[in-house]
């Protein structure tokens, strides 16, 4: 058991605990992180082998649920109309993440201000972009600058684009003819040698861990090099509850190992980075006599305004052979046509469309998403018509907030060490609804003017919980949001949040690069405040 | 994580006689690909499950005795009654069959294959042109002080020959 308090003590190894255990252990700080996951070697990744259409249905679904391992909590999602998804591990979910790293918007940091619903963030894109450029290069971002989507100036990307692929060179001269917008996706995967590390092999499988180590995760990119500087990183170690002190300031973590053994780690800071689910969590699973309802509640927003993005999957078929079984999983091209608020539409805000590959012969033949399924004689012919020869369009709505949609924790489920599980309470709401049939219509249009003689839509795919934000939103009003602009809860001056909770609207954009850009800030602050910072006496 | 090694002897002659009765019934010889029921034997059906363990009891419960005989009727009793069982049975079958190699050969899939990255290229889309297009139609995106599309001065593209290609 450790004694003496270590600086800072972070929840969580992966992409956001990932980047402040690195800024802060090579500033001189003593860093601890408690991680309920394991180190994985590249090696155990399914990609090259046969089973891998068969093990990323179970032992490497995106979902804990499915997955069901010892280092996984169950989730209560029976009132949830989307199931959310992660994977605790050194790296976290970044070990199954697609890579597509695009950046948030100037107007989605100003949705109160330009469309008069949801909020304004305290901060703008102009003072987060900095971070971003950084971020780019400590993960090795591949893309290609000058997008007209987004403020000129500033850094391109450190690396070149990724291909496009033949389907996506499809697409892209069909978005030339109707002029609409495309541009080569950004991806936190190589395209070039970075960093000690491989470039892509355009395998298909970066949803089921990267065996080149291309795609960025911090088990790569960061917690290497915060081990070298002094930070210590304990796995198998899953957080009961925070603990605090007579003054409010959170005094350390109560932890179990995987014996069950249970351990008190004294910290002066605590950092919270465990996702928009684990977060609130354990924050709702450290309410005490001083916090009834759970630490750093005071807003009564912790767990709330839950946002996931409601995720439509728009797919082409095409006579010709295209390999779409091959290429970064990722995104080859994205299109932000349809990104910004035109009223006329019947909604309020847009969806960023991203370009992917499709899977291998399993997937073909099973039922699809878009339920179609295809048996006897006529099967061999379905499976040729898919195989190979598709492109799909994945639509990310932007999720407006709803104090409604949360986390709570559940009176009755627990995991295998008999700590409440989070519950989660979701509806997807009339606005998202509307924006997602008119995104799929323009998806549509966009693949039949490809080419694609067929195009097939999941409409409102149930397992497409990537996107976890918002429990503990940031704001510069304690009775209106869990944190500050830095990150600090506004109740308890030593705690930090540092993941997607901490989000304020969902944008319409995949959100690891602006996670990771918002914890370096985060992390940066912490730095530059060290000799004020209030800590336990 | 293993299965036993008498996992598929586990599946008495009646139900592996089911599995490639129903095997056959969803992918029949056609189009100039095997059935299913001429591919699965002991070794796809070992290699699934020893992919998959958790498959096995479902499967089991997919070929007992007392569902239909007939193949189509077991499948729609399943899928009324246990669409978890069905689901389990499909993926049985469907990842025996792809995993095969003479069924990969003839559909020309090679499996996902490593392949060297060509950075060096010049990519066809700036060949023809087709990011300049986009830039001819101007920034996009909102801006947030007035509300209204962004108006920017933008650089060009480089040209093939300005990016030494």
């Amino acid at each position: 058991m450790a004694t003496e308090p270590t600086d800072v003590l972070i929840v969580g190894a992966g992409a956001s605990g990932g980047v402040v255990a690195r800024r802060l252990a090579e500033a001189g700080f003593r860093v601890v992180c408690l991680e309920q996951g394991d180190w994985h070697d590249k090696a155990e990744y399914r990609g090259p082998e046969l089973d891998w259409e068969l093990t990323m249905r179970k032992q490497w679904s995106t979902s804990p649920n499915v997955r069901g391992l010892p280092q996984d909590y169950p989730i209560d999602e029976t009132d949830a109309e989307i199931s959310p998804l992660m994977y605790s591990a050194v790296g976290g979910s970044m070990l199954i993440f697609a890579g597509a790293w695009p950046r948030m918007l100037p107007s989605d940091f100003r949705v109160r201000s330009l469309d008069g619903i949801a909020d304004d963030w305290p901060l703008d894109y102009q003072e987060l972009r900095p971070y971003y450029e950084r971020t780019d290069r400590e993960f090795g971002v591949s893309g290609m600058g000058g997008d007209p989507a987004y403020p000129a100036g500033g850094e391109d990307p450190p690396l070149p684009p990724l291909p496009i692929g033949a389907g996506g060179l499809k697409v892209a001269r069909a978005h030339v003819h109707l002029g609409w917008h495309w541009w080569p996706e950004p991806n936190s995967i190589l395209s070039v040698p970075y960093d000690g590390r491989r470039p892509c092999v355009q395998r298909g499988t970066c949803q089921q861990g990267c065996n080149e180590g291309a795609k960025a995760s911090t088990d790569l990119t960061h917690w290497p090099k915060a081990v070298a500087a002094g930070a210590r990183l304990v796995t198998g170690a899953r957080v009961r509850r925070l603990e605090t002190n007579k003054a409010g300031l959170v005094t350390g973590a109560t932890w179990l190992d995987r014996e069950g053994l249970e351990h008190f780690e004294p910290a002066r800071v605590v950092v919270l980075a465990a996702n928009a689910i684990g977060t609130p969590r354990l924050l709702l699973l450290s309410a005490s006599p001083a916090h009834p309802d759970g630490l750093a509640n005071s807003s009564g927003l912790v767990g709330r305004r839950l946002m996931m993005h409601p995720f439509a999957n728009v797919g082409g078929l095409f006579d010709e052979d295209l390999e779409s079984w091959q290429g970064q999983f990722g995104c080859s091209i994205e299109s932000f046509q349809f990104y910004e608020t035109d009223e006329r539409r019947g909604f309020l805000r847009g969806a960023k469309w991203g370009l992917a590959p499709t899977f291998g012969p399993i997937n073909a033949a099973l039922p699809s998403r878009a339920g179609t399924q295809v048996w006897g004689a006529d099967h061999h012919l379905h499976v040729r018509s898919h195989l190979g020869r598709g492109a799909n369009w994945g639509l990310f709505g932007e999720d407006l907030p709803d104090a409604a949609n949360q986390v709570a924790l559940s009176p009755t489920l627990t995991d295998s060490s008999g700590i409440p599980a989070p519950e989660v309470h979701y509806r997807v709401s009339e606005n998202s609804r509307r924006l997602l049939d008119f995104h799929i219509e323009m998806a549509t249009q966009s693949l039949k003017e490809a080419g694609a003689h067929t195009v097939e839509v999941d409409r409102l795919m149930r397992y497409s919980g990537w996107h976890l934000l918002g429990t503990a939103r940031m704001g510069d009003d304690p009775k209106t949001s869990v944190l500050d602009r830095w990150n600090r809860a506004h109740d308890v001056p030593n705690l930090y949040v540092v993941d997607g909770s901490c989000f304020v609207t969902s944008a319409g954009v995949n959100p690891t690069s602006s996670i990771v850009s918002l914890a370096l800030r985060a992390a940066d602050h912490l730095v530059e405040t060290r000799s004020s910072q209030r800590v336990p006496a | 994580m293993s299965v036993q090694a008498d996992a598929v002897g586990g599946l008495d002659a009646g139900q592996r006689a089911t599995l490639t009765a129903v095997a056959a019934h969803l992918i029949p010889e056609a189009h100039g690909m095997p059935s299913a029921g001429d591919i699965i034997g002991d070794k796809r059906l070992r290699f699934v499950l020893e992919a998959r363990p958790d498959l096995l009891e479902p499967l089991r419960a997919a070929l007992r005795a007392g569902l239909p005989d007939d193949p189509g009727a077991r499948l729609a009793a399943l899928e009324r009654d246990e669409p978890d069982v069905q689901g389990a049975l499909l993926l049985v079958i469907v990842g025996a069959y792809y995993t095969d190699k003479v069924v990969r050969e003839r559909l020309r899939y090679p499996g996902q294959e490593a392949k060297v990255l060509q950075s060096w290229k010049y990519p066809v889309y700036l060949e023809e042109g087709l990011l300049d297009s986009v830039l001819a139609h101007g920034a996009i995106w909102r801006d947030p002080s007035t509300g209204r599309t962004a108006v920017e001065e933008r650089s060009p593209l480089a040209t093939p020959t300005e990016r030494g290609a």
